[in-house]
């Protein structure tokens, strides 16, 4: 472990649906400041990870902790407001709402003070300004392509007033390079400026070799790696894993 | 018999009823909306909320202050919802609940049947009206009944009131966003738990203000919202389900079908016409005026 005090913990964290062993005593420990990638194959885990953080699943053993205070049992909104905040798989931004507005709505995260939500819509503007969607700001989210709809549901999540770690899940999916890029120096300014931690799950390798100092892999529910990406990718049972091939 | 006036009158009283159907249409859309249930007791709310103003005007507060009272009925029938709505609803999303509209069809239909049957037990069938003293109104070349006009003038104030709080401020940001993603609004911070509270509320508190508005026009009885909620589910079906905007356009569709109708076909058959543009436009646009098709996710 290294020096910095983890800011994001899990200890022994299993979950099983039905036969199937999802998650499987999983110790993770995230640095304050770090960004961290999970990757590992399809099936292996690694949303049912970030459903078991977030309080969107309960996990049937073991704990999360957020700068020491435990999160399991707590519903997802109070996990949210405490700072833990996450993107989905499949886009969850609100359709029928403007971009602005889109904005605006994790900011009710922050009870009902003046302040943090005049000072939160300064900032909604200045991050469509930031994205090139600034136009759009009264348009309804729907309009947006889809590469928009990904950076809008990940500023979204930077306008948590108490975000403290951001927790993305796929978010480079089916992306193009520009958008990627825009997304990619976002995640970068705001670890810079803000001194936020990230975990990103992804399959992208030259994305997580550019963001990531240390990555996970999870294969089928367990975590077989810890290291940079460049170390993990000569270890000879993780490319069988990833590969679908059998120890030989 | 065609006459420009009599077509002017109908298509007046058509608007001043409709708007006021479209309360109650609002009120089931929207905890739609919200809740993501269809509240099938909205009709028992609307006849608490008749008979809350009926006590209110009776005994206490005067046909003068009618105004005051249907203030109080509403906030009264909007905080019934908001106690029962965690005990009935709630266990729809924490209870495990795997089907969630038969489970909200069910509670809400018992609740119909005790509501309805508590009303018959302690107020009896009889048929009462809290009175109105105020002065009939000309609208145009329309003689209209004073409490008629006044329940279309206090509907139109709701439904602006409605409109700016879901439009101009944070809570209305909350209940847009949790109807459009409950799943994206917990992500968002927002307590959808206790929201759903408020929105049941909310909407039948306006069927109870429909109520209360429409309790001198016609009677306070056990059932007297039955009329009320049909025509509030034909206006949803309309206007599109889930859609403020399509239930105002659709309440008004209604009430000018029914009354035009009314005035020149034959009126024994007013309540049949809002059903003909029911089926037409379910033949046209299944989705309603204003309905989006749901995604098969």
């Amino acid at each position: 472990m290294n020096g910095a005090a983890p800011i994001l913990e899990t200890r022994g964290l299993s979950k099983r649906f039905g036969g199937f062993l999802a998650n499987d005593a999983i110790d993770l420990s995230i640095s304050a400041g770090e960004i961290r990638g999970i990757i590992g194959p399809n099936g292996a885990g690694k949303s049912t990870l970030i459903n078991l953080m977030t309080g969107v699943l309960q996990p049937n053993s073991g704990d999360v902790l957020l700068a020491g205070e435990s999160l399991v049992g707590r519903k997802p909104h109070e996990i949210a407001r405490k700072g833990l905040v996450r993107s989905f798989q499949v886009s969850r931004i609100f359709g029928n709402l403007s971009l602005l507005d889109n904005l605006r709505a994790p900011l009710l995260a922050a009870v009902s003070t003046r302040d943090v939500r005049a000072e939160g819509v300064a900032k909604a503007h200045r991050l469509l300004e930031r994205l090139g969607l600034a136009r759009l700001a009264d348009a309804p989210a729907k309009t947006l392509s889809g590469g928009q709809r990904v950076l809008l549901q990940a500023a979204a999540g930077f306008m948590m007033p108490s975000l403290s770690c951001y927790l993305l899940d796929e978010p480079f999916a089916g992306v193009n390079p520009v958008i990627k890029d825009q997304l990619i120096e976002l995640i970068e300014e705001e670890s810079r400026a803000r001194g936020l931690t990230f975990v990103i799950v992804s399959h992208e390798m030259a994305v997580m070799r550019r963001l990531c100092r240390k990555v996970t892999v999870l294969i089928q529910g367990r975590i077989v790696a810890e290291g940079s990406l460049d170390e993990i990718a000569s270890r000879a049972d993780v490319i069988a894993a990833y590969l679908g091939r059998s120890f030989a | 018999m065609w006459s420009l006036e009599l077509f002017t009158q109908a298509l007046i009283a058509g608007v001043v009823i409709g708007v006021i159907y479209a309360l109650m249409a609002l009120g089931i859309t929207f905890i739609y909306s919200i809740v993501k249930m269809i509240n099938w007791s909205m009709g028992e709310f609307y006849m608490l909320g008749s008979y809350a103003q009926y006590l209110i005007v009776a005994y206490w507060l005067g046909p003068d202050l009618w105004y005051v009272a249907a203030i109080l009925s509403a906030a009264t029938v909007f905080f019934v919802g908001w106690l029962i709505e965690p005990i009935l609803i709630k266990p729809m999303f924490t209870g495990g609940i795997e089907r969630r509209d038969d489970y909200a069809t069910v509670v809400t239909i018992a609740l119909l049947l005790l509501l309805r049957n508590l009303a018959t037990a302690i107020s009896g069938p009889y048929q009462r009206t809290p009175g109105s003293n105020l002065p009939g109104v000309m609208l145009g070349p329309l003689p209209e009944s004073g409490a008629r006009f006044a329940a279309f003038l206090a509907a139109l104030a709701a439904i602006a009131l409605f409109t700016f709080l879901l439009k101009r401020t944070w809570l209305g940001l909350a209940l847009r966003a949790t109807s459009q993603s409950r799943v994206g609004a917990q992500t968002a911070g927002v307590d959808v738990l206790s929201l759903d509270k408020i929105a049941f509320g909310i909407g039948v508190g306006l069927a109870g203000l429909a109520g209360a508005l429409l309790a001198p026009v016609f009677m306070v009885y056990p059932t007297d919202g039955v009329v009320t909620t049909t025509k509030g589910f034909e206006i949803i079906v309309i206007g599109g389900l889930g859609s403020v905007p399509g239930a105002l356009i659709a309440g008004v569709a209604l009430g000018v079908a029914e009354s035009l109708g009314a005035t020149f076909i034959a009126s024994a058959y007013q309540n049949a016409y809002g059903f003909v543009l029911l089926l037409l436009v379910l033949a046209l646009r299944p989705s309603g005026l204003f309905g989006e098709r749901l995604r098969q996710a």
